[in-house]
C-alpha cells in the first residue's frame, strides 16, 4: 500500500481546487491544440526517427561522450564527467569559487534540480537565481513544489503570484499578469547583468560538433549563456545524439508535444566558448559542460529500462494522463513525474523512491499513444512494479489475495461460490450491491458493485453448449473471472451470437484467472503459474480459435503469456501457439459477418424505434487490440441501433482493476467525468467491450440512479429487445 | 517551393508567431521604414554593422531623423530601446530567423532591448531547418553561437495566459528586403 505521507499528498492535491482547475483546463485544451500543431505531419514516422536516434545513442553513450568531449575541447571548452550528483555539485561549486562568483543566473534545468544544486550552493554562500518565470516564482515560495514539468507554476493563481511579488519587493503588487511579467523582467535583468556565472541545462547535446541545444520561449537561456563571463551547462548523458542533423526531428517534436507550439521562440545552439564581456573588455567566455551520469549508464545497460532514455522531456505523457490531471506533479514527489518520471526516479534516485509514484499509473496507455519518442511507458511501469515486488515482496493483502487465492483456481472458485451465497441478505435480492466487497476487496463510494452470480458461467455452459451439425468453426470460450462470476449473462450472449453465426462454443473447465491482476501488481510468480494452467486447459479444448470477450484477458493470452514464459523451452512455443489462436469476441463477429451485419440480411422491423447507443472505448481494447473502429462497425450493422458518439470516448473509466480499490479517491473523479460524457451523449445504452468497464460504468450509473444501461457489445448483439426497458440490473 | 511561396509562408508563419513583417523593396527603403516604425518606441538604438546595414545607409537615416545610434562600448545595447541586426536566413515553415550570433554585439542587440528589428534579405528565406543547417555545414565549422528566433519573447507561466516580452524583446519587426519582398502577402 502507498505510504501514508504519499496518500496525504494525494489528498491535498485532490482538494486543491485551483490546482485541479488549472491542470484540467490545460489538459483539455492541450489535446485539441496538439492535434492542430501536428496536422498534416506524419507523427508515426517522426517518432520512429526519434526513437531510433535516441535508442541508438543509448547504446553508445561512452563513445558519444568521448566524441562530444573532444569536440568541446577542440573549441576550448571543458567537459567534466560527473558519475553522480555529488561529483557534479562539487565541480560546479569549485568553478564558482575559483571565479569568486557570488550570484548565479540559471535557466531551467531538470538536471540541476536532480542534483539539488541550489541548496548546495546556497549553503556555501552562493546565490543561484532561477530566471525562468515559473521557476523564479517557485524559488520565492520556499516549500512550494512544481506541479508540472514544463509549466511548474501552473497551479498558482495570479493573486498568489502577486502576493509573492509583493513580499519580494516590499511594496503592493496588483494581480495583473502583464505587469507582473514586467516586474520579473526588471528584477531578473539586474541579475543577468551582474551575475558572475550562468548555469543552463540542455535539451540536446550533439557529439559530432560538441553543441548544446537549448529551447526557451522567454529568452532566459540566451541571456544566461551570453551575459555572464562563465557558462556551466549540466547535461545528462541521455541528451547526447550523434550528429547535428539529429536535432531536426527532436526540434520538430519537442515544442509540438510539449506546449503544442510549432517551435519555441528561441532555439540556441552553443558550440565551445564564445565572446563575452569580461570585466573591462570583450574576451572569450569560459565554458564548462558537466556530463551527468547519476544512474544513466546503469539504465542504458539495462535491457528493459534503456528505452526510457529515449525521453525528450516534453511531458506530453503527463498532459494526457487522467491521473496526473487530478494529482499533478506535486504528488509524484521527485523532479521527474508521471509514469516516465517514476521510471527515471527508480534509476536517478532509487527503486524505493519510485515505489509510490509508479503505483499511480492506471494503465490506460494514453501516454504510449502520444509519446514522441515512442516509449512504451505503461509497460515500463509494470516492469518497474515487478522489480519492486521482487525486491520488497508483495504487500500482505496482495500476497494473500494473489498467492493464496487467485493462484489456486479451485479454492478461488469455491470461495466465490460461497460468497455468492453469503452475500444474499446484503443485496436485498438485487443483483447490484452497495458498499460490499468486489471479490475480496473493500468497496468504494460512487460506484455500486455487482453481486457474485448465483450460478457462475462455468456451471451454466452445459445448457448453452448446443451441438450443431457441422460447425463453421470450433471456438473455446475463455471467459475471464468477471464474466464467469459476476456477469455470466455476457457469456450467455457470447454463446448466443456465435451460435447464430454457426460457431460451436465450448468452455474449457480448467481455465483460471488470466493473471492480469498479478501482472498489474508486479507478481510475476503467480502470473507464470496461471499462464501455464490456462495454456494446458485451452490446448485440451482443441479448438480453432480461443475467444474472449475481455480485452485484458486477450492481452494476457496474446502478449503476456509468451513474454512470461520466454526462456522456458517447454512452454514458450505452446504460449506462442495459443497466442495465435486468441481472438476477441467482437473481432470474430466482424470477421464472420464479413463486416456486413444483420442490417443487410434482415430488414429493420417497421415502426420500431432505433435505440441510441454510445460506445465507450476500453483502454486495452483500443490501445492494445486496436479494435475501436471494428466495434463501431459491428454496432452500426446491428438493426435497431443508432450509434451516437460521446465526448472523450477513449478516456479511461477509472476502473483499472484493483486500481479502483487502491486509489478510490482518484478512480472516482475519473469515473465521474466519464459518466458526465455518457449522460451528455443522449444515449439510452452505453456499449463497451470490456467487462471491467461494464462493471465500473454500471456501478457508477446505478449510484446516480440513471436509466442509461450499460451493455457489453455481446449483449447488444445478442438481443436488441433487451436494450429497452429495465434498469442496470443485468 | 517557389520563391514567392517561400516568402508567403515565411511571412504568414512569422506573423502568426507574433512578429511583424515589413517588406522593403530595396535596401534604400530600410531607413525610412525604420524611422517610421521606431519613432514611437524610443530614440536609443543599438545598431550592429553589416554589409546590408552599410549599403542601406541605416545609421545615417536614423541619425538624420534624430535617433541616438549606439554601435559599441561596454554599455552597448544595455539601455537601448531598440536593437537592429541583420539575420542570415529565414525559415518558411515556421517563420523563423536564423543566424550565426557568435559575435557578441549581435547577440546583445538582439536580446537586451524591448524591440528587436531583424533585417533579412528576401532571397535568404529557405523552406525548412534542414536546408538552413545544410547551408551552415557547407560554410565550414559549425558556428559557436547559432540562434533561431521565432516571434517575440513569450511566457504562459502565470495562469497559462500568453504574455509577450519576458526576458527578450517584446516586439520583433522583420524587415524583409529585396526586389521581391513585395507586399506583406509576398505578392
Amino acid at each position: 500500500m502507498a505510504g501514508k505521507e504519499f496518500k496525504q499528498r494525494i489528498h491535498r492535491a485532490l482538494n486543491n481546487d485551483s490546482l485541479r482547475g488549472a491542470l484540467g483546463r490545460f489538459a483539455d485544451s492541450y489535446i485539441v491544440s496538439r492535434e492542430q500543431v501536428y496536422a498534416g505531419r506524419d507523427f508515426a514516422a517522426l517518432r520512429e526517427r526519434i526513437a531510433a536516434i535516441k535508442s541508438d545513442a543509448a547504446g553508445h553513450y561512452e563513445e558519444l561522450a568521448d566524441r562530444f568531449t573532444r569536440a568541446v575541447e577542440a573549441r576550448g571548452g571543458k567537459v567534466f564527467r560527473a558519475g553522480d550528483a555529488a561529483a557534479a555539485r562539487e565541480y560546479i561549486y569549485q568553478v564558482a569559487k575559483e571565479h569568486g562568483v557570488t550570484d548565479i543566473v540559471k535557466s531551467k534545468s531538470f538536471a540541476s534540480e536532480e542534483i539539488h544544486l541550489n541548496e548546495f550552493l546556497q549553503e556555501r554562500g552562493i546565490n543561484p537565481y532561477e530566471t525562468d518565470l515559473a521557476e523564479w516564482i517557485l524559488q520565492l515560495m520556499p516549500g512550494e513544489r512544481p506541479s508540472h514539468m514544463v509549466m511548474p507554476a501552473i497551479h498558482l493563481p495570479k493573486e498568489e503570484v502577486a502576493r509573492v511579488f509583493s513580499r519580494y519587493l516590499g511594496e503592493p503588487v496588483e494581480p495583473d499578469i502583464k505587469n507582473m511579467v514586467r516586474i520579473a523582467r526588471r528584477e531578473l535583468r539586474k541579475k543577468f547583468l551582474t551575475a558572475g556565472m550562468g548555469i543552463s541545462g540542455a535539451n540536446i547535446a550533439v557529439a559530432e560538433t560538441g553543441t548544446i541545444v537549448l529551447c526557451t520561449n522567454e529568452g532566459n537561456a540566451r541571456l544566461t549563456t551570453t551575459v555572464p563571463p562563465v557558462h556551466v551547462a549540466i547535461v545528462g548523458y541521455e541528451k547526447l545524439v550523434p550528429s547535428i542533423k539529429d536535432i531536426v526531428p527532436i526540434l520538430e517534436a519537442l515544442p509540438r508535444s510539449g506546449t503544442a507550439q510549432p517551435i519555441t521562440s528561441y532555439v540556441t545552439m552553443i558550440t565551445g566558448p564564445v565572446p563575452a564581456w569580461r570585466g573591462e573588455g570583450e574576451g572569450i567566455k569560459e565554458l564548462h559542460v558537466v556530463l551527468l551520469d547519476n544512474g544513466r549508464t546503469r539504465m542504458a545497460a539495462d535491457p528493459v529500462f534503456k528505452e526510457a532514455l529515449q525521453c525528450i522531456r516534453c511531458a506530453s505523457c503527463t498532459n494526457v494522463c487522467p491521473v496526473f490531471q487530478l494529482v499533478s506533479g506535486q504528488v509524484y514527489g521527485y523532479i521527474y513525474n508521471g509514469g516516465i518520471g517514476s521510471v527515471l526516479t527508480a534509476f536517478f534516485n532509487s527503486l524505493e523512491d519510485a515505489v509510490d509514484p509508479q503505483s499511480l499509473c492506471i494503465g490506460c496507455r494514453r501516454c504510449a499513444e502520444v509519446c514522441p519518442a515512442k516509449i512504451n511507458i505503461p509497460d515500463l511501469v509494470l516492469k518497474l512494479r515487478e522489480r519492486v515486488v521482487t525486491k520488497q515482496g508483495l504487500s500482505s493483502g496482495y500476497r494473500i489475495a494473489l498467492h493464496g487465492i487467485v493462484a489456486k483456481p479451485k479454492l478461488m472458485h469455491t470461495l466465490l461460490r460461497a460468497a455468492s451465497r453469503l452475500q444474499g441478505p446484503v443485496t436485498h435480492g438485487q443483483p447490484l450491491i452497495r458498499h460490499l466487497p468486489l471479490f475480496f476487496s473493500n468497496l468504494t463510494s460512487g460506484r455500486s458493485l455487482p453481486a457474485i452470480a448465483k450460478e457462475p458461467l462455468r456451471d451454466r455452459v452445459k445448457r448453452l453448449e448446443a451441438r450443431t451439425g457441422r460447425p463453421r468453426l470450433k471456438a473455446a470460450f475463455y471467459s475471464g473471472c468477471v464474466i464467469d462470476f459476476a456477469y455470466p449473462e455476457i457469456g450467455e450472449a457470447v454463446y448466443k451470437v456465435l451460435g447464430r453465426e454457426g460457431v460451436q462454443v465450448t468452455f474449457p473447465q480448467g481455465q483460471a484467472c488470466c493473471g492480469a491482476p498479478a501482472v498489474y501488481a508486479g507478481d510475476r510468480e503467480t502470473a507464470v503459474k496461471l499462464a501455464k494452467q490456462n495454456i494446458t486447459a485451452l490446448e485440451e479444448a482443441r479448438a480453432d480459435v480461443v475467444v474472449t470477450a475481455c480485452p485484458t484477458c486477450a492481452v494476457a493470452l496474446k502478449k503476456d503469456f509468451p513474454e512470461l514464459l520466454a526462456g522456458e523451452p517447454a512452454w514458450e512455443e505452446r504460449a506462442r501457439a495459443l497466442a495465435k489462436k486468441v481472438k476477441d469476441f467482437t473481432e470474430l463477429v466482424h470477421e464472420l459477418t464479413g463486416g456486413q451485419g444483420k442490417k443487410v440480411k434482415q430488414a429493420k422491423k417497421s415502426g420500431s424505434r432505433a435505440v441510441k447507443v454510445t460506445y465507450h472505448d476500453s483502454c486495452h481494447f483500443k490501445r492494445h487490440l486496436g479494435l475501436d473502429q471494428v466495434a463501431r462497425q459491428v454496432l452500426k450493422e446491428q438493426p435497431g441501433v443508432e450509434l451516437v458518439e460521446m465526448q472523450e470516448s477513449d478516456r479511461c473509466c477509472g476502473f483499472g482493476g484493483s486500481y479502483s480499490i487502491k486509489y478510490p479517491e482518484i478512480s472516482a473523479p475519473i469515473l465521474e467525468r466519464k459518466l458526465k460524457n455518457i449522460t451528455e451523449s443522449g444515449a439510452e445504452v452505453v456499449a463497451a467491450d470490456c467487462p471491467g468497464c461494464v462493471l465500473q460504468l454500471r456501478g457508477g450509473l446505478d449510484q446516480k440512479g440513471s436509466s442509461i444501461k450499460v451493455k457489453h457489445t455481446a449483449e447488444v448483439l445478442a438481443a436488441l429487445e433487451n436494450l429497452q426497458g429495465g434498469g442496470n440490473s443485468k | 517551393m517557389k520563391f514567392q511561396e517561400l516568402i508567403t509562408s515565411f511571412t504568414s508563419q512569422a506573423e502568426a508567431m507574433g512578429a511583424r513583417v515589413i517588406p522593403a523593396a530595396r535596401p534604400g527603403e530600410i531607413g525610412p521604414k525604420l524611422v517610421e516604425v521606431l519613432r514611437p518606441l524610443g530614440s536609443k538604438i543599438a545598431l550592429v554593422d553589416s554589409p546590408l546595414v552599410k549599403t542601406a545607409g541605416v545609421e545615417a537615416a536614423l541619425a538624420g531623423a534624430g535617433f541616438n545610434v549606439d554601435k559599441d562600448g561596454p554599455e552597448f545595447a544595455r539601455q537601448a530601446d531598440t536593437g537592429i541586426v541583420e539575420f542570415e536566413y529565414g525559415i518558411a515553415e515556421t517563420g523563423t530567423l536564423a543566424m550565426d550570433a557568435t559575435d557578441l554585439k549581435t547577440r546583445l542587440a538582439a536580446m537586451l532591448p524591448l524591440t528587436c528589428v531583424a533585417l533579412l534579405p528576401a532571397e535568404r528565406v529557405r523552406a525548412n531547418l534542414t536546408e538552413v543547417i545544410d547551408a551552415y555545414l557547407e560554410r565550414g565549422p559549425w558556428p559557436g553561437y547559432f540562434t533561431l528566433v521565432t516571434g517575440p519573447s513569450r511566457t504562459a507561466d502565470i495562469e497559462r495566459s500568453l504574455t509577450i516580452g519576458v526576458h527578450g524583446p517584446e516586439r520583433l519587426f522583420i524587415i524583409l528586403v529585396g526586389e521581391n519582398g513585395g507586399d506583406s502577402r509576398g505578392r
